[in-house]
């Protein structure tokens, strides 16, 4: 069997790869927070594996767990779910996607996505043998999704529409008055909603993040996916959800059962912790990206770089067709000039080749060091282009 | 709500046999329970030291795809030194579980070549793994024993299969296929270019157990569970051991799938493999003697022959296999229903080292 080409998901790695060969590299692309898991975490994780290694855990997942996930969804998202029946714990965020796009949808269906959008998607529906359709968006109009475009799109093989807010990588948040219009779309056209809240928490200036399930009608027909990745810096642990209506999730927890048949209990256990207890450090990670935000934009603005103002999330989606190259070729030179990862928005989606993806999750001083080492590799860049 | 979308879609799921098909718990739930494929098993402390101390170093963050290196070198140095298999790191892939090794192999090798070939007999966890993407999948016929004879296996290769599924020792009945048999099945493999994943999970409690990736290393996919009985089953975590050319389309799918496997459970394992040698061998006569005792006090009932000391698989007629169930199921215990595996005439008890609850067992199996 041939390698993969070096596109999507594999373009991705395949940098991550290069940059690991450079001790000084400055890791501006992936999305793992810089912050460690919460100490209190990771003490429950250290009493689990003394007092609960053996605990028999089904493919859904430890009740408590899932009671805690109820709990939070109403918190914070206004989402009633019942625990028994509509909750199921997956191995993060990632499997949850996959869950939900082999629950919802059939081989030969159709689903409206927003464009650019998270590469994993893409990869899902490739294996779901699902046909995907694009709604491009551009950093001029914050990379919005218009409903009348969305409608426009439809065809009689759509299904679902995926509504990922905040977006990952534009970094912007649906706002009310289109989420209505799309909900309401989706009772007319009778779609089925595959909602990604993994963003939830990290909201900017007077933006607000509504979980489609949340408003009337949503419920009945939307899947959504969280995780603790984002916002406890628990990527490691590989501990996520999706919640929905009972009928959607008795599929997604026999998929979840053929796929990888449970969650390790230790992760099951850490997530309980981090629901159930203090959440000041999610603010604090909060207050910092807030912080970092400001120092990211600040630069671009002062190399010229046009960007989507992030209304959410970790990242700033870059418009970089000044520099007439490709985004990947662009990623390329920077990391090698300055050892600076970016991701290219060609990764994302391969008509956003003008576009780069940079995280904050990098300590501000260290931030501030990759952000001067990318100013100098766009001079050197255009010196030579 | 009615939706016709929602209708549809669910009707589909409903109709899919294959994905639906019930399945045992992997873990026992007590002292009671025989029923699920993992018996309980102490974890040592200095696996939960090893876990804790790389949690409090900051392994909390994402690892690689297939797996942090050196828990890939020590699985790949298992399977070399446990079963003389020809692998490397680079041919190891870390999973969420034995699930997930079913589920990347057989989709992902599958899509391939877009058949398969699997035993009638096998674990629910297999059928499951094909129901989730459609893939032409074709059954072997099996013997007493669970497992698909040399000439099965041979008119599945004639038949144009080029990958197979295989179970050995078998997740029912504990039987394993022989050295002959393993080296006529490696012959066939290397006749017909084919792929053979092979599930020997159960190996460690089998002996004179050999491994198809001795015999057949360029032709064999080996999957199993990351150092079994070492009290790591509900952390999930599992192998996939493959010559390099089918790691990269796993690793993709893995990665799409999970980005990576808890990094908890990989220090545990990690630990694990140190200590794996030694507690297998003073595990394995201990499971072998509670598994002699248990077949003397079941007296007349027939046992399926296994050289497995983790199970035992009682042959029962149909009336009095759901009889033997029912009076379980009251006196609080439980087992697994080889009907689940397609062989319905077989129960299997999971083995423990509890003699007394192994003992109440027999004693209700007898007397049903």
């Amino acid at each position: 069997m041939a390698n993969p080409a070096k596109t999507g998901t594999n373009l991705l790695y395949a940098l991550i790869a290069q940059a690991r060969g450079y001790s000084d590299a400055i890791i501006m692309g992936r999305g793992d927070p810089d912050f460690d898991t919460p100490p209190h975490i990771v003490e429950a994780a250290k009493r689990a594996m003394v007092e609960h290694h053996a605990d028999a855990v089904p493919a859904e997942g430890l009740l408590a767990l899932r009671q805690a996930i109820a709990e939070r969804v109403k918190r914070v998202n206004q989402i009633d779910v019942d625990p028994a029946t509509e909750v199921v714990v997956t191995n993060g965020g990632q499997e949850a996607l996959m869950l939900m796009v082999l629950a919802a949808l059939a081989p030969g269906d159709a689903i409206i996505i927003p464009e650019p959008n998270y590469n994993t998607y893409h990869d899902a529906l490739k294996f779901a043998r699902v046909e995907k359709i694009g709604i491009p968006s551009t950093a001029a109009t914050n990379f919005r999704t218009d409903p009348a475009a969305v409608r426009a799109a439809l065809t009689d093989k759509t299904r679902a529409l995926l509504l990922v807010s905040p977006n990952n990588p534009t970094a912007s948040v649906i706002q009310r008055a289109d989420l209505e219009a799309l909900i309401a779309l989706a009772h007319e056209r009778d779609l089925i909603i595959i909602a990604d809240d993994i963003y939830d928490l990290f909201i900017y200036d007077d933006y607000q993040h509504i979980s489609p399930a949340s408003l009337p009608g949503g419920k009945a027909r939307t899947l959504t996916l969280n995780a603790l990745s984002k916002s406890f810096s628990m990527t490691g642990w590989r501990l996520g959800w999706i919640v929905g209506p009972a009928d959607l999730m008795a599929r997604v927890r026999e998929l979840k059962a053929a796929i990888t048949g449970g969650t390790s209990v230790i992760s099951q256990y850490a997530g309980l912790a981090a629901l159930t207890g203090p959440q000041e450090p999610v603010q604090m990670m909060a207050d910092a990206y807030k912080r970092r935000r400001k120092i990211v934009m600040d630069a671009l603005d002062e190399m010229g770089i046009k960007y989507g103002v992030p209304q959410g999330g970790q990242f700033v989606f870059a418009d970089i067709s000044f520099t007439g190259m490709d985004s990947a070729e662009l990623a390329e030179k920077i990391l090698t000039d300055q050892h600076v990862l970016v991701y290219p928005g060609a990764a994302f989606d391969k008509e956003r080749g003008q576009y780069i993806r940079m995280t904050f999750l990098q300590p501000e001083d260290k931030l501030q060091e990759g952000l001067e080492r990318m100013r100098v590799a766009m001079k050197n860049i255009m010196g030579t282009h | 709500m009615n939706s016709e979308t929602k209708s549809r879609i669910l009707d589909l799921h409903r109709r899919n046999t294959l994905l639906n098909t019930p399945a045992p718990s992997l873990m026992v739930t007590g002292a009671m329970d025989f029923g699920a494929d993992e018996r309980y098993a102490p974890i040592d402390e200095r696996m939960i030291a090893t876990a804790a101390e790389a949690l409090e170093a900051g392994q909390t963050h994402y690892v690689d795809v297939p797996g942090i290196g050196p828990l890939r070198a020590a699985i790949a140095d298992y399977l070399r030194t446990a079963f003389n298999g020809q692998y490397q790191q680079a041919n190891v892939i870390v999973t969420a579980g034995i699930q997930e090794s079913r589920f990347l192999t057989l989709q992902m090798i599958g899509d391939s070549v877009e058949r398969v070939a699997v035993p009638e007999v096998v674990h629910p966890g297999v059928k499951k793994a094909l129901g989730v993407r459609p893939l032409q999948v074709e059954t072997m016929a099996v013997d007493a024993q669970g497992l698909p004879p040399i000439a099965e296996i041979r008119k599945a290769l004639e038949a144009g299969n080029r990958l197979l599924f295989l179970e050995s020792p078998s997740r029912l009945t504990g039987a394993a296929y022989s050295a002959e048999s393993v080296a006529a099945i490696a012959e066939a493999a290397a006749q017909f270019e084919a792929v053979i994943i092979w599930d020997q999970g159960l190996a460690p409690w089998a002996e004179g157990y050999v491994s198809l990736a001795a015999k057949a290393p360029g032709q064999t996919v080996a999957i199993g569970e990351a150092f079994p009985g070492m009290g790591l089953a509900s952390w999930f975590i599992g192998y996939i051991a493959a010559p390099e050319q089918w790691i990269a389309s796993m690793q993709s799918q893995k990665q799409i799938m999970a980005i990576c496997t808890s990094t908890a459970a990989q220090y545990a394992a990690l630990e694990a493999s140190k200590l794996a040698a030694e507690s297998h061998a003073s595990q394995l006569p201990r499971l072998n003697a509670a598994r002699q005792a248990l077949i003397a006090a079941l007296g007349t009932t027939e046992v399926i022959p296994g050289a497995t000391a983790s199970v035992v698989a009682l042959r029962l007629s149909a009336g009095k296999k759901q009889q033997v169930l029912k009076e379980l199921q009251d006196a609080g215990y439980n087992a697994a229903d080889g009907a689940d595996f397609g062989m319905e005439d077989v129960l299997r008890l999971t083995i423990s080292q509890d003699s007394t609850a192994l003992l109440a067992v027999a004693n209700v199996i007898k007397g049903a």
